[in-house]
């Protein structure tokens, strides 16, 4: 004894309802939509158009501080964002021990990122002023003798910069690095305990394997962000001492400033070349780690 | 014994790393009370430590300080406008996204993301060019709109994944209870939904009051622009009253600590949250 | 007057097609139970009812009202959630209320009618509390008084006792079966539970892959299944069921002749003997056993058996005097016994 007891009714057509479920979500996303395409779908679109014309690039290419810039970003790049990668791993592995003091220094920790890059890198540029800054003060009162001059230095003042670049971002990076060592269960490291091993095996087997996906993509994107980082080179030394220690980014603005606003495009155009390899490079990463 | 020695190791290695961390702020903190000569002498404390600074500052008796309470003003103004606004724009992509699941929600997130990949200066240029053609340069508008559409798209995805823990069947009930998408929004998701959107209108207020390249591009006027731009003018002339820079520097540097350190969970929790999601 | 009509239902996810052309009518004040394996579609059916899930073809009608295009809010429905999905910043009083709120009714009246499904559950004491600070068994009564309050034409229910231990889902069962025939509203119930089913139902839906087994009253399903796939699936513990061959009245099967009912099935057909545990009584000269298992209940014992290599699980009365190894008789009526047809499992 089955069921159909009924009259036989038409089955009603599959119905497509416009649901005002999905207009409703079109209205909640517009705001960012509208936001995202006059802010930058736009300019990304009329920058790209501002750089069409290959004479532009000509008279960057031209331009004697190009290619030391592009030299200066590489190094920057290179140097800098893997430093500070290597510090925020080995800083990672201090600040998750549980001590209370431990815990009040990370707080502290945070304050370089936390605070406004304006008075903290005039702050490092004035501790370096060759005649009354307080390192060659105190180099001066140790030995009898002056201190370098610092900032006029092309080599040491692109150092310094990349010092500050760490020093702003190193607190974040670490935080980051931190989230995912806490991800790791303890009970791996307990069972490698019993098993006998040592700290640096504990690293190599069981923090390294699960923190490798994270420290290479985060690695990356600081590399795409580091490109952008103006501050750390406007605020120490404007690009000086003759425009010797200019990353790409400060060029750029360099250029607007001076209203060639075609060179400045074409300088952002050749940092593709830098951006994109690293962007592909972040999807590859993300797509392995969504796939774990 | 080997307890001993791994906690002197670990206190070893906090005095570099204090030292490392405070140095520069400590240096702010030196200029901002001495007085002009004890500044330039390249002591480590000032014989004379004194508050005057920050009379000069309040009183805006200096050339460089004539407009300093419309500029910390206008820091402030623009800080809590993109705070609001972020939060506004990314509270409502995010329940469109999680909970309305909308049409073309994932790519949304993933072209908002995507302004992530272009290096901030090099968006800036850009971005400077469109406000001019919106005709919208030196109007603080110029600044707000353009630090939302770069602290939107992470707010947008911290948001998200915060809000996709909530289970599913809490708006299928709602549904069938009879809400409409609106009254799910108001009474049911923003409710539960406050501790990340804390944590978001946070951050976004601060990386607002913190920018420096974007304001300097995009704002001139001694009256308009922020406290940062005034304070990078400072540095335009040999002779400037340094001991004042760090002084109006300690100033503007104190909300953002101040905010960091009262938020400080909700921030760690927030920010890192969708970090390590795998 | 609530009945609620099924007809011709199919829903597919993409090209999978997890409802195959399903035909149900629940009558009014019923409690209709649909049971069934995980993946059998009884879930979905529900929230197609509901309004959760769109309908692929066909219509469902509530009070002989099409609804395939109302929103869940104006079909008159309320349903209470495996998870019991209580909005956790809000108190009891406020969850139960939360309907009458959206639709801006009187404050008297929310309070009015809270308080009277707080009653009838017993959740008074506990109105200002919120679902954080409650037990299982209460946030699943918080769950129904917000169904309750609702007064819907319809109480949907999504495996509801799923989350709660053993015990507590004896109790619920109970305040489940009490509640309803104290309002008599037509109740649409989701479970896996075949005791669930058994014990609640006025009419059970037996759903395997889609379709509809089997519907009727639960001793009826059980005295007589359509097919192996019911037989097996209701009663606890399962039927016995083996090959065998159809022969002069008997089965021949297990090397043994099995008692079988009259003018069924075709001579040397292959068959399925189906036997429940209860039928396979101990008796002097019947089928011999070995006996493996003993396993005492107290009121009754469970014994495990095995005849040429295949198990077989017998259930009597009482205590059992003999221990494993030893050698036992079966002797089973032919009244009890289901035929199955060994190729397409539909009872003969």
């Amino acid at each position: 004894m089955s069921s159909i007891a009924l009259p036989h009714a038409p089955p009603a057509p599959p119905a497509r309802r416009l649901s005002s479920w999905q207009a409703w979500g079109a209205i909640f996303i517009a705001p960012y939509v509208l936001v995202f395409l006059a802010f930058v779908l736009y300019p990304v679109s009329y920058g790209l158009w501002l750089a069409r014309d290959p004479a532009s690039y000509a008279r960057l290419f031209a331009d004697p501080i190009f290619f030391r810039t592009v030299v200066n970003t590489v190094v920057f790049l290179l140097i800098a964002v893997n430093l500070k990668f290597l510090l925020a791993l080995w800083l990672s592995g201090f600040f998750v021990h549980e001590r209370i003091w431990i815990r009040w220094l990370s707080v502290i920790f945070i304050i370089p990122w936390a605070v406004p890059s304006i008075p903290t890198i005039f702050s490092i540029r004035f501790m370096f002023n060759p005649e009354w800054g307080v390192i060659n003060s105190v180099i001066f009162r140790l030995t009898a003798h002056d201190g370098p001059n610092w900032l006029n230095d092309p080599h040491i003042g692109l150092g310094l910069a990349m010092l500050t670049h760490i020093w702003k971002s190193l607190p974040f990076w670490t935080l980051i690095l931190i989230a995912g060592r806490l991800a790791i269960p303890r009970e791996q490291y307990e069972a490698a305990s019993v098993d006998g091993a040592s700290a640096w095996q504990k690293f190599r087997y069981v923090s390294w394997p699960s923190l490798r996906t994270l420290y290479l993509t985060s690695t990356i994107l600081s590399m795409i962000w580091t490109l952008g980082d103006f501050n750390s080179v406007y605020l120490l030394t404007g690009g000086g001492p003759a425009d010797l220690t200019h990353v790409l980014a400060t060029l750029g603005i360099r250029y607007i400033r001076l209203d060639q606003v075609d060179l400045a495009m074409a300088t952002i155009v050749c940092a593709m070349p830098l951006v994109l390899p690293l962007m592909w490079f972040m999807m590859k990463n993300l797509s392995r780690a969504d796939r774990q | 014994m080997r307890r001993l020695y791994k906690e002197s190791v670990l206190l070893l290695l906090a005095i570099p790393i204090l030292l490392w961390t405070l140095l520069p702020i400590y240096h702010i903190f030196l200029f901002s009370i001495s007085s002009k000569d004890s500044a330039f002498s390249g002591a480590l404390w000032p014989d004379k430590p004194t508050l005057r600074n920050f009379g000069t500052i309040v009183r805006e008796e200096h050339f460089y300080l004539h407009h300093f309470w419309v500029q910390i003003w206008n820091s402030l103004w623009i800080a809590v406008a993109v705070g609001a606004l972020t939060l506004a724009t990314a509270t409502c992509a995010a329940f469109a996204i999680s909970r309305l699941k909308v049409r073309g929600g994932r790519t949304v997130m993933n072209l908002a993301l995507f302004t992530y990949f272009i290096p901030a200066a090099f968006l800036a240029i850009p971005m400077y060019k469109a406000m001019g053609a919106y005709g919208l340069l030196n109007s603080r508008w110029s600044l707000v709109l353009a630090m939302v559409t770069l602290a939107a798209p992470y707010a947008i995805w911290v948001l998200k994944q915060a809000s996709d823990k909530l289970p599913y069947e809490l708006d299928e009930a709602a549904r069938i209870d009879g809400a409409t998408p609106l009254q799910l929004f108001r009474l049911v998701y923003l409710p539960l939904m406050t501790p990340s959107l804390v944590a978001i209108g946070t951050y976004a207020l601060l990386l607002a009051w913190n920018e420096y390249l974007y304001a300097y591009l995009l704002l001139s006027h001694e009256r308009t622009i922020t406290l940062a731009v005034a304070l990078g003018h400072f540095i335009s002339a040999d002779d400037s009253p340094w001991e004042l820079l760090m002084a109006t520097g300690l100033v503007y540097a104190l909300p953002p600590a101040a905010i960091y350190y009262a938020f400080r969970r909700y921030m760690v929790g927030g920010l890192t949250a969708g970090a390590v999601k795998a | 007057m609530a009945s609620v009509a099924f007809n011709e239902i199919h829903k597919s996810f993409g090209s999978t097609k997890v409802v195959h052309g399903i035909s149900l009518k629940i009558n009014d004040g019923e409690f209709m139970v649909l049971v069934g394996p995980s993946g059998c579609g009884k879930s979905t059916l529900l929230r197609m009812l509901a309004g959760l899930e769109d309908i692929t073809a066909g219509s469902i009608a509530i009070d002989d009202r099409v609804v395939n295009e109302l929103e869940s809010k104006d079909r008159d429905i309320a349903m209470v959630f495996q998870s019991y999905a209580l909005y956790p910043h809000m108190t009891v009083q406020e969850n139960m209320g939360f309907s009458l709120r959206l639709r801006n009714e009187n404050k008297n009246v929310i309070e009015e009618r809270v308080g009277k499904a707080a009653t009838i559950l017993n959740l008074v004491p506990y109105l200002e509390r919120y679902p954080r600070e409650l037990s299982g068994g209460q946030r699943q009564r918080v769950a129904m008084g917000r169904a309750i309050v609702r007064d819907p034409k319809v109480f949907l229910f999504d495996e509801p006792l799923s989350n709660l231990d053993a015990k507590l889902r004896v109790a619920m069962r109970a305040e489940i079966k009490a509640l309803h025939q104290r309002l008599k509203t037509t109740t649409v119930y989701v479970t896996h539970d075949q005791v669930e089913a058994m014990t609640m139902a006025d009419r059970i839906a037996v759903m395997n892959e889609g379709r509809i087994e089997q519907l009727g009253a639960p001793l009826e399903l059980y005295d007589r299944p359509a097919n192996l796939f019911v037989a097996q699936f209701i009663g606890s513990p399962a039927m016995n069921v083996f090959e065998g061959i159809l022969r002069d009245g008997a089965v021949e099967a297990l090397g043994a002749r099995w008692p079988a009912p009259e003018n069924k099935g075709i001579p040397g057909q292959p068959v399925r003997y189906g036997i429940r545990p209860e039928h396979l009584q101990l008796g002097g000269d019947g089928v011999p056993a070995e006996v493996v298992v003993v396993e005492p209940m107290g009121h009754e014992t469970e014994l495990l058996v095995k005849i040429n290599d295949i198990d077989l699980i017998v259930v009597m009365h009482g205590r059992f005097a003999h221990a494993p190894g030893e050698r036992i008789f079966l002797a089973p009526q032919a009244a009890n016994a289901h035929l199955f047809d060994a190729a397409s499992g539909r009872r003969l």
